[in-house]
């Protein structure tokens, strides 16, 4: 503990412990099953519309308009945000942000596909198989939750 | 020893950044520690409306680019 009274860095806890000793899920288990079971579901349809399709495109559409009015029409009890970041600690991640999207961007310069390939261009073909799509469908709605309750 | 190939230091570059992004965030989940969290840095991003306005329009974009195109 600090002089000032505040908690030193190390006093301060993990953020693993808190996360689990406060689960935030729905009141009723089968509640929870049931709206698990209907992302899954959900995620398996939208893996398979095809790409450029109407359908894909809903697909996408409706998850982000349900959310758009969950934050904005009916917003859960949300996790309170620090009230400021470490800088120097932050700045480890602005340096890693920094240096994945040059990265990135140097891949469109010059139109160097396939010799520098974009990310996207890396991440495509991993998507191909219906299963893997699907999973990565239910994650981005699961993110999306996640940030909401942000 | 051959070359190696300009694509794969590309590959090789993306899966050293991405696995930093991991490492970061099993060092920002110990006690104590200083670097925050992804949760964090994004809830502190999105205390102001605009803020949380273009973190979910980011969301819903990466959800557009890689499963609707």
């Amino acid at each position: 503990m600090a002089r000032d009274g505040t908690p030193a860095p190390r006093d301060r806890p993990s953020s693993w412990p808190s996360r689990l000793a406060r689960p935030r899920r729905p009141a009723h288990p089968v509640l929870a099953v049931a709206i698990g079971a209907g992302l899954a579901v959900y995620a398996w349809v939208a893996g398979s519309a095809a790409p450029f399709s109407r359908g894909a495109f809903l697909a996408v559409l409706i998850p982000g308009a349900i959310l758009a009015l969950l934050a904005y029409g009916r917003p859960p009890e949300r996790i309170p945000p620090p009230e400021q970041l470490d800088v120097p600690g932050t700045s480890y991640w602005l340096i890693v942000l920094t240096a994945f999207f040059e990265w990135e961007a140097s891949a469109y310069k010059d139109n160097s596909w396939p010799w520098h390939p974009s990310f996207t261009d890396l991440i495509n073909p991993l998507l191909g198989p219906h299963v893997v799509k699907s999973a990565a469908i239910l994650v981005w709605m699961l993110a999306g939750w996640a940030l909401v309750r942000r | 020893m051959p070359p190696i190939p300009t694509r794969a230091i590309t590959i090789i570059g993306f899966v050293v950044l991405v696995a930093a992004m991991f490492a970061l965030e099993i060092l920002a989940r110990r006690p104590g520690s200083r670097i925050p969290t992804v949760g964090q840095w994004l809830g502190y991003l999105m205390r102001p409306k605009l803020g949380r306005f273009l973190i979910l329009l980011g969301w819903w974009w990466i959800g557009w680019h890689y499963f609707a195109r």
